[in-house]
């Protein structure tokens, strides 16, 4: 099943990148929809079955195909498969500008299989390879196919996304050879249950550090961010979407796979500085999104203050702040993704994304694109029954009340950053929905969602919905895993 | 003393075929000159006998090295021991030099005007491949000094063979350098002599001069004056000042075989000295990790803002060297492995590159055309346009740059990295982490020239008819890459 969720894709974007080059957009997209609805059938069987994968690749560097799927990454890889339906659903009537049709499905498929082997992979350099193999793809979805208009900021993001991250990813990889090499072990279950012990707290704390800043230019982190922006506003839809949804995700799972379960001493730490940056990412993406007159680097500004969440909950070191991560993780994939899905839509038909240019309310012209937009920046500033509230009321909880070994006073001040960030999160929103969504006006009229656009739109509405109704299920999910992961680390 | 007891013609095939192939060819051209199609055959034939005759040496289970040449009982040393490393780069010598031998192809539309004719060009190949094969092998002073200038001086010749002025000064410039690094490593080589009273590179008599204190300088000055000579051979800065003239002054083959077959010989030569002097830990190995530091970053930087395509492949040469000789700066058992590891990688890659290069530089400019065949903007479009050798060489670069799907690079680094890791030497791995990136930043450069479209109205040159051998050239590397990338134990298997 395991093997197949990753084949699957991968055949499918080889040959659309080789012999179906000529393919039109219609057989294209009807291929790519159908691979991405294997796998996801796949992954779901592989979520229920739990399979294991285990098969030498490199023997002479002790390399395996080592794959299997557990609480915690099983909640990612369906959301990976789900949007992987939904970007190839939501390309279906709007064919890619800039290249071949085929060429853009085979980007849109080989990143999500990369993203699924990260997720699945448990071998630590395994892990890497797969980490590494979406930056191509991206880099292309970005300079090949984002935003026509302007061609000279297309490269710019482009090549600026892919120096940080493969930065970041280098770094990791120094990291992850010298955790290998001090624990003996590339079997990321064993090194977990190791957690380090045998290891110098120094030397834990140093690969813990590298690791951590390796993946926070993932997550990404504030100050390692800058990346973000722009690749949000240049890349498609699409792009956007799975940039938001699982590009970053790769980075916090990364952090609660590697220094966090492996090396607990060290990262206890070093968890006050990625609690106190991700306490300034919270006030500095909340601030940017008060000033920032572009509709889409607004949503990605937003992406940086909820990753603070992401990161303040695991660097509070408890349960809590570890289940509250991962929820938020969820939940930001979801929202995230509903607001590029309606954002890129708003882009497409205004032709910017300027929020400064009067333009006809939402509410009047386009009342299902309105509702969710409502729908997606309610839940963006955490109001409880959609998805965003419970990951950061948690975050903020588990920060207030962090681990024995964490400095009490200032994880309690930066709870209260963090609350405050909700306050900045309720302003920004409402501005937003002020200027888009309110008002009478009804010129210029734009077209409403239907078809394919808006089937995606509502998947994800109600995905948001269900998520803040009904939290349970997504919390049960990880709480096996996550005992076990702390359990290990006593 | 001087009887030989032992001589296996069978482990010492895989340089004795090349050697026979020169042979052959010259004396083919001496009784039937005009044949040229059948000269460039027989080197072929006996390049690909060579590889076939490697092949046990690198795929042996054990780890005890092949020997051949020992002298009688007391002394007992050998002088040709190739192991598992040695035996994968003669493999490569021999590959690399088969698919150069390919690009070098005579066609029916003589593209360089070679002097003397194909029949020197394929004897020279065969000689300068001949070294290679040896000086992986040599264990004695002799005929390391020998087989690594055997490696070097052919290649001069084949530079200059193109009567341009261009290759007149790159060929001078190699020259020179050369003779340098000859001097340098001649008195490198007496001066080990001195040091150990021994005429091979034996760890036991290299051990005892390290012990004795006033021998311990000696032998010392004699490994940094090895390095400085091999550092040339490698284009490691600061002795890298030849590389770009020399690859701009040939043909793209001879760069390529520049690039590919002389690379490894003088990696290979560099294990060889190595090896014994493992136990001489610090100096020497700070002075490796340096010159490797500084050749990534030069190399990088300078490759950054190169238009010719040579040019920039030169430079990147000057960094990947580097790279190559990361590993050896840390003093861990898997070092040469891994050294050996990213230089077969390396190889594999820039030999398609350089392929393809050689490929499009020939093709006819169309009427108009705005980019020369030897610029980046020449490759625009080239994806789409020739999507054979646009992706070959998408592949190659994204190999070089360590990117997925260019796996075989990307693994390549880690092996690379590895032992720098494992020997705890942050500051050298945090600045091959920063090259990493810089080399990213350096290839897609390029492949991004390869995905994009031509403005209206510009036109490249057009790749209509691609020769057969450099067709056959450009497939047997891309198959390679392809192969290595998807199971990277073809290749790291190889090693040991």
């Amino acid at each position: 099943m395991i093997l197949a969720s990753l084949v699957v894709p991968a055949a499918v974007a080889v040959w659309l990148l080789t012999a179906g080059r000529g393919l039109t957009h219609r057989a294209a997209n009807v291929l790519t929809l159908a691979a991405s609805v294997l796998t996801l059938w796949a992954v779901l069987m592989a979520v229920v079955l739990r399979p294991v994968v285990d098969r030498a690749w490199v023997p002479s560097m002790g390399l395996r195909w080592q794959l299997t799927v557990d609480g915690i990454s099983a909640p990612l890889l369906l959301m990976v498969a789900i949007l992987g339906v939904g970007v190839a659903l939501h390309t279906t009537d709007r064919p890619p500008l800039g290249g071949t049709s085929a060429a853009f499905h085979a980007c849109l498929l080989l990143v999500e299989v990369g993203a699924l082997a990260t997720f699945y992979a448990r071998d630590a350099v395994l892990f890497f390879v797969s980490f590494e193999l979406v930056l191509v793809p991206m880099w292309v979805l970005i300079t090949r196919f984002g935003d026509p208009h302007r061609p000279a900021e297309r490269a710019d993001a482009g090549g600026r996304f892919v120096l940080y991250t493969a930065f970041g990813s280098t770094l990791m990889l120094v990291g992850i050879l010298a955790l290998v090499a001090k624990a003996g072990t590339a079997d990321l279950e064993v090194l977990a249950q190791g957690a380090g012990r045998g290891i110098p707290v120094h030397t834990q704390v140093l690969v813990a550090a590298l690791l951590t800043a390796g993946l926070a230019v993932k997550v990404p982190v504030f100050p390692l961010h800058t990346w973000l922006p722009s690749a949000h506003t240049i890349a498609p839809t699409a792009g956007s979407v799975l940039l938001a949804a699982v590009l970053l995700k790769m980075g916090t799972y990364g952090l609660v796979r590697l220094p966090l379960a492996t090396l607990p001493a060290g990262f206890a730490r070093i968890a006050p500085v990625l609690g106190v940056l991700g306490a300034i990412g919270i006030l500095w993406g909340g601030l940017a999104c008060l000033v920032e007159r572009d509709l889409k680097r607004l949503v990605a500004y937003s992406s940086v203050a909820h990753m603070g969440f992401v990161a303040l909950g695991l660097a509070s070191g408890t349960r809590t702040g570890l289940q509250a991560a991962l929820f938020a993780n969820i939940a930001h994939g979801v929202i995230a993704s509903l607001l590029f899905v309606v954002v890129g839509g708003l882009k497409e038909r205004w032709g910017s994304a300027d929020l400064a240019t009067a333009r006809a309310a939402l509410r009047e012209v386009a009342p299902r694109l309105g509702f969710a937009l409502v729908v997606g920046f309610a839940a963006s500033l955490g109001l409880p029954g959609l998805a965003g509230f419970w990951g950061e009321f948690l975050s903020v909880y588990a920060a207030w009340s962090p681990a024995d070994d964490r400095p009490g006073g200032l994880f309690r001040a930066l709870a209260v950053v963090g609350a405050l960030g909700t306050v900045l999160a309720a302003a920004y929103s409402l501005r937003v929905l002020r200027t888009v969504w309110a008002g009478d006006r009804t010129s210029p009229p734009i077209e409403d969602s239907r078809d394919s656009e808006w089937d995606v739109a509502a998947v994800l509405v109600l995905a948001t919905l269900a998520l803040g109704i009904a939290p349970g299920p997504l919390l049960a999910m990880t709480s096996g895993a996550v005992s076990s992961l702390l359990e290990a680390a006593r | 003393m001087t009887t030989l007891v032992t001589l296996d013609w069978l482990v010492l095939a895989p340089v004795l075929a090349p050697a026979a192939g020169a042979v052959l060819v010259l004396l083919l051209d001496a009784v039937a000159p005009r044949l040229s199609q059948v000269h460039a055959g027989v080197g072929v034939l006996a390049l690909v006998a060579g590889i076939a005759l490697a092949v046990p040496g690198a795929l042996s289970a054990t780890d005890a090295p092949l020997r051949t040449l020992c002298l009688p009982a007391p002394d007992g040393a050998c002088l040709y021991e190739a192991g598992p490393v040695a035996s994968a780069l003669q493999l490569g010598a021999l590959a690399s030099a088969l698919v150069v031998l390919l690009l070098m192809w005579p066609g029916e539309r003589e593209r360089m005007t070679v002097q003397g004719g194909p029949a020197v060009v394929v004897c020279l190949v065969l000689a300068a491949t001949a070294g290679a094969c040896g000086v992986a092998a040599a264990h004695d002073l002799g005929s390391w000094l020998v087989c690594l200038e055997l490696a070097t001086l052919p290649v001069v010749a084949l530079v200059a063979l193109r009567g341009t002025v261009a290759a007149g000064r790159g060929a001078l410039a190699l020259l020179t350098t050369s003779l340098v690094s000859f001097a340098m490593l001649a008195l490198g080589a007496a001066l080990w002599l001195v040091a150990t009273g021994e005429a091979v590179f034996a760890q036991g008599a290299a051990q005892a001069a390290l012990d004795a204190d006033d021998r311990r300088p000696v032998l010392g000055l004699a490994v940094v004056l090895l390095l400085a000579g091999l550092g040339f051979k490698l284009s490691l800065v600061p002795f890298h000042a030849w590389t770009p003239q020399a690859y701009a002054g040939g043909s793209e083959a001879v760069a390529a075989f520049l690039a590919a077959t002389s690379k490894v010989a003088a990696l290979a030569a560099l294990v060889v000295v190595l090896r014994p002097v493992v136990a001489a830990g610090a100096p020497v190995l700070v002075a490796v990790g340096m010159l490797a530091a500084v050749s990534m970053t030069v190399g990088n930087l300078l490759a950054l803002v190169q238009d010719d395509p040579v040019r920039l492949l030169a430079w990147s040469t000057v960094a990947q060297a580097g790279w190559v000789v990361l590993p050896l700066s840390a003093l861990r058992g898997g070092s040469a492995a891994a050294s050996g590891g990213y230089l077969l990688a390396y190889v594999i890659a820039t030999l398609v590159a350089f392929a393809v290069v050689h490929v499009v530089g020939a093709a006819p400019a169309a009427r108009g055309a705005v980019g020369a065949p030897r610029t980046l903007a020449a490759y625009t479009g080239l994806l789409r346009s020739h999507p054979l050798l646009g992706g070959a060489l998408g592949l190659a670069l994204l190999s070089l740059a360590g990117l997925p799907p260019g796996v075989v690079g990307l693994v390549a680094k880690v092996v690379a990295l590895r032992p720098v890791v494992d020997g705890g030497q942050w500051v050298l791995a945090l600045i091959a982490v920063a090259n990493a990136v810089l080399g990213i930043a350096v290839y897609l450069r390029w492949f991004a020239v390869l995905l994009r479209d031509p403005e209206p109205g510009e036109v490249g040159p057009v790749v209509r008819r691609v020769d057969r051998p450099a067709l056959a050239a450009v497939v047997l590397s891309g198959v390679a890459l392809v192969a290595t990338s998807v199971m990277p134990q073809l290749l790291l298997g190889l090693l040991g």
